[in-house]
């Protein structure tokens, strides 16, 4: 980990040394270490650093933008007076809202020292044993495990000092058996509580179902969505409808139904960078601080996320939305919550007379006809049919392509349970997923082996 | 931003050093990349960036295992400490691996290779740039309903310096340049998009700042603006069976998810499965399966002057090849790497191996898969069609884990009645099964309708790679094909 302090210092250096009117000098730094393995063999095993240093500058309302890796001296000055020059060839901005200010927000309270000094003889002894239970239960297994650490800092000439640091670990596990797979995966700030062992009895449960996969006719089901299949649909939603970008262009489902019942009252989302349960980062990249953010409330459309610029427009403050300087998807939220309901997750399959169970989704896309939120998307791993509340047989894999504003109008029942639900590799925000009970979700198609 | 030279010497010492340490294989990757982006939305500047990224990348081969470990910092010392980061994790995995790998063979070369380009884009006045596209976006404001209209340009200048201990030392110098627009147009509950001259960041291309001028970034603006009016008042496609023409841009789709990504061998051997899924081209079926009818032959050429999948040498200093992935309708050969080859006992490797940068080590990925032309003019294949749609401009795709069933949505399409184009149709959707697709293809069109586009996102990898890969597409027709309104 390079620090707060110097990390903060050196943002600060480039500040002062900058010619512009204002200047935001914004630096993320990670590292991985990750190893991939199929079938009992690591196939790829790395250590990945990386840094990114964005200088914004402001100079008679004109900005420019410069992007480096590198975090020495001549380096950044470098970085820096490609953004001058860029700022002073670019044509002024008519609406362009002033830097955030006064923000001081350092924290490391996420960083779990057993996280950042996990011997690698200790790496590799968990993965051996994953490797030797598998094949004690005649199965094999393929997947990854993960772990790293984060830094965010931001500093503006306007006094912003801001400064994150966590660790993470994670692991993906999929484990197949004849023509069954199964599928588990974890993630923690703390890798002692990464608990591999039950994650890879939970896909082998899977892949070593006693029957053989059952091909089902396409059609409306009943369908229990678990946490990881839930986290990717209403990460969607949040691409494609809760930020102020598509609000603005009227592509959000949000656009003009704000204060509508657009879900069943069941249903509420919040975002909140500031939640433990969550990947929590508690500022943005202008450094301003996270602010909790409903966006369906008891099923009602209740709000969008802002950055400093679309604030601006609608004027209102900022969320603590903004990403990267070089982003042009606007602010998205990327720590979502659902709340939770009044059920366990077993008493929502055992209410179910016949229907699917549905662990995770393949290759989603919310892109097809965004106001009604329709999508598309595949059943993978572990995907099961549920007859008098039992799980009777693994399914064949089946695509759906439903409005979820349909499906989350018709809610069974919500798990009590929650479970957190992000990527240790690639840094795609965290959703916080109870299991839903949907009484209606369309399959269109199903592969053919 | 003036950037220093490609660190040879720094990069053949640290090979050397390397080779002391006794490994079996090592190979020391320098990349630099610069990257201008500019992005103006209705007629103002949303952003101008520049990003310059450099490092050295070393993988390390020992007892048969992978280590890998990166560095941006160009010094002996930083570059040692990677060296010795990679060889540690050679070693940890090698003592729990059970299958060691074997490389297949490739004759180290010294070399350089330079990509075509008359107008070097990072030499273009930045004003230049952006009136071009402020005039472009500003052809497509004006009626009420345009909610945004974006126009972008993107600008690569890589350099690469590839070593390995088995003697090859390979300096690369490619630059890439693109452009697109896009509009969005609402009117009620309609929310309509057209892009131009392609989706998903317009156009790219091995070439310099002549490909952006090429573009015709106005003409088209008037062309899409036209067409997403009419979008609005529109009618969907009737669901049905029916016969399907795909225009190049939808191709290229078709192509990507279809047939590159499932003839990826890592892929096909597992190392994608706790991401990206697998793949329907198991090995027991190279040379056997009917992937396509007789008029599908697709090809991965990385030889193909323009096309962003182009290199003189892979990222572990094999040449680049033109690879029939598909010959007459016959599944013939994968997508590899020296690694993949060696185990499938091939006699070399495919030569697809590629790096987003520095930081990752280099995975199987697509060159330029390309549909092979037909003889057809696209009048004489829509001739004899009594009713189907012509589709244009990839909107959504999604596709299951072993590459099968695949659903897409396009931006636009046209009725055919009789053979002629009838009104433009909005939300068109079609799904199929890969094989079965294919095997309906019955034409393409021929040469002179060939078009080669550059696709920027294609993702990979964990971590996540981003890789710009070509497709090159005639006009194809497809009959029986499964299409509905995307409702």
């Amino acid at each position: 980990m390079i620090g707060a302090s110097k990390l903060l210092n050196e943002l600060k250096q480039v500040v002062k040394r900058s010619q512009a009117d204002a200047t935001i000098v914004c630096a993320e730094a990670s590292t991985r270490r990750v190893a991939r393995f199929a079938y009992e063999n690591i196939h790829q095993d790395l250590v990945q650093e990386s840094l990114t240093v964005y200088v914004k500058v402001i100079l008679n309302k004109r900005v420019g933008v410069a992007v480096t890796d590198t975090f020495e001296r001549a380096g950044l000055a470098r970085c820096l007076r490609a953004a001058q020059e860029i700022a002073k060839h670019a044509p002024p901005a008519k609406h362009l809202p002033a830097l955030p200010g006064g923000h001081r927000l350092v924290t490391d309270e996420d960083v779990v020292q057993r996280t950042l000094q996990v011997p690698p003889e200790e790496f590799l002894k968990t993965l051996k044993r994953l490797f030797q239970l598998c094949q004690g239960a005649g199965a094999q297994l393929a997947g990854s495990f993960a772990t790293g650490e984060d830094e965010l800092a931001v500093a503006n000439s306007n006094g912003v000092a801001c400064y994150h640091a966590s660790t993470v670990a994670g692991a993906k596990l999929v484990t197949m058996y004849r023509k069954l797979s199964g599928y588990a995966s974890g993630i923690d700030r703390d890798i002692s509580r990464l608990d591999l062992e039950p994650l890879l009895e939970r896909a082998l449960k899977q892949c070593l179902h006693r029957r053989d996969p059952v091909t089902l006719p396409v059609g409306t089901y009943e369908v229990i969505l678990e946490p990881e299949a839930v986290a990717e649909l209403v990460m969607w939603l949040g691409y494609i409808a809760f930020g102020a970008k598509s609000f603005q262009e009227r592509t959000s489902f949000l656009a003009g139904r704000i204060g509508e019942s657009l879900m069943a009252r069941g249903i509420s989302i919040v975002d909140d960078g500031t939640d433990p349960d969550g990947l929590r980062l508690p500022f943005d990249f202008e450094g301003v601080p996270k602010q909790r953010v409903p966006l369906i409330e008891r099923g009602k459309a209740s709000g969008i996320v802002y950055d400093s610029a679309y604030g601006l427009l609608y004027g209102r403050p900022s969320t603590g939305h903004a990403p990267p300087p070089t982003d042009t998807e606007g602010p998205i939220p990327s720590h979502l919550f659902m709340g939770p309901g009044a059920k366990r997750r077993d008493e929502l399959i055992r209410s179910c007379r016949r229907g699917l169970l549905i662990p995770r989704f393949h290759y989603v896309s919310g892109l097809l006809n965004p106001r009604e939120a329709l999508m598309t998307g595949l059943t993978r791993e572990g995907a099961c049919l549920i007859e008098d509340g039992k799980l009777s047989a693994p399914i064949t894999t089946m695509r759906f392509t439903q409005s979820l504003l349909e499906a989350f109008q018709h809610v069974l029942g919500i798990s009590k349970e929650r479970t957190l639900i992000a990527d240790a590799i690639h840094d795609t925000g965290s959703a916080v997923m109870p299991t839903l009970h949907l009484a209606k979700f369309r399959f269109t198609g199903r592969s053919e082996r | 931003m003036p950037t220093p030279a490609a660190p040879k010497n720094l990069v053949t010492q640290l090979v050397r050093a390397i080779q002391r340490r006794g490994v079996d294989y090592a190979d020391v990757r320098f990349m630099r990349l610069l990257h201008e982006s500019l992005v103006v939305e209705q007629g103002q500047v949303k952003t101008i960036s520049l990003t310059e990224s450099a490092g050295i990348g070393i993988r390390v081969l020992i007892h048969g295992s992978w280590g890998f470990a990166s560095t941006p910092h160009l010094n002996l010392a930083s570059l040692r400490r990677a060296a010795g980061q990679a060889i540690d994790l050679a070693k940890a995995s090698a003592s729990i691996n059970k299958k060691l790998l074997r490389l297949a063979p490739v004759k180290p070369v010294k070399a350089t290779h330079r990509s075509s380009w008359q107008i070097d884009p990072f030499t273009v006045p930045l004003s230049n740039k952006l009136d071009y596209l402020v005039w472009a976006t500003s052809t497509l404001l004006g009626p009420k309903v345009i909610k945004r209209v974006t126009a972008h340009m993107d600008f690569h200048k890589y350099t690469k310096l590839f070593a390995s201990t088995e003697g090859a030392c390979i300096e690369q110098d490619i630059i890439e340049s693109g452009a697109g627009l896009e509009v969005v147009a609402q009117h009620g509950n309609e929310v309509q998009l057209r892009s131009y001259p392609n989706s998903h960041r317009g156009a790219l291309a091995q070439a310099g700042f002549e490909y952006v001028k090429q573009l015709d970034l106005v003409g088209g603006a008037k062309t899409i603006q036209s067409e997403v009016l009419q979008l609005l008042r529109a009618e969907s496609p009737k669901p049905g069976l029916t016969t399907v023409v795909l225009d190049p841009t939808q191709v290229v789709m078709q192509l990507h998810e279809s047939c590159g990504h499932p003839a990826e061998l890592d892929r096909v051997l597992g190392q994608e499965l706790s991401y990206a899924g697998g793949s329907f081209l198991t090995t027991d079926r190279l040379g056997k399966l009917r992937y396509g009818s007789d008029h599908v032959t697709i090809v991965a050429d990385a030889t193909l002057p323009g096309g962003v999948g182009s290199f003189g040498y892979d990222d572990e200093g094999v040449p680049a090849q033109r690879v029939e992935l598909v010959r007459n309708g016959i599944f013939s050969a994968y997508l590899s790497s020296r690694e993949s080859a060696g185990r499938l006992g091939l006699r070399a490797s495919g030569g697809a191996m590629r790096a987003e940068l520095w930081d990752v080590p280099p995975l199987v990925r697509m060159t330029n898969v390309n549909l092979e032309p037909g003889d057809a003019t696209l009048d004489e294949l829509l001739h004899d069609i009594k009713h189907g749609y012509l589709l244009s401009t990839n909107k959504s795709w999604s596709i299951d884990d072993r590459r099968l069933n695949f659903q897409f949505t396009t931006e636009i399409a046209w009725e055919i009645e009789h053979g002629k184009l009838g009104a433009i149709v909005k939300n068109p959707l079609y799904t199929g099964i890969t094989p079965q697709f294919w095997g309906r293809c019955t034409g393409a069109t021929d040469r002179a309708t060939w078009k080669l586009w550059g696709v920027s996102n294609c993702a990979k990898g964990e971590p996540m790679q981003l890789m710009h890969v070509g497709h090159g597409a005639p006009y194809a027709r497809f009959d029986g094909v499964a299409v509905a309104p995307a409702r």
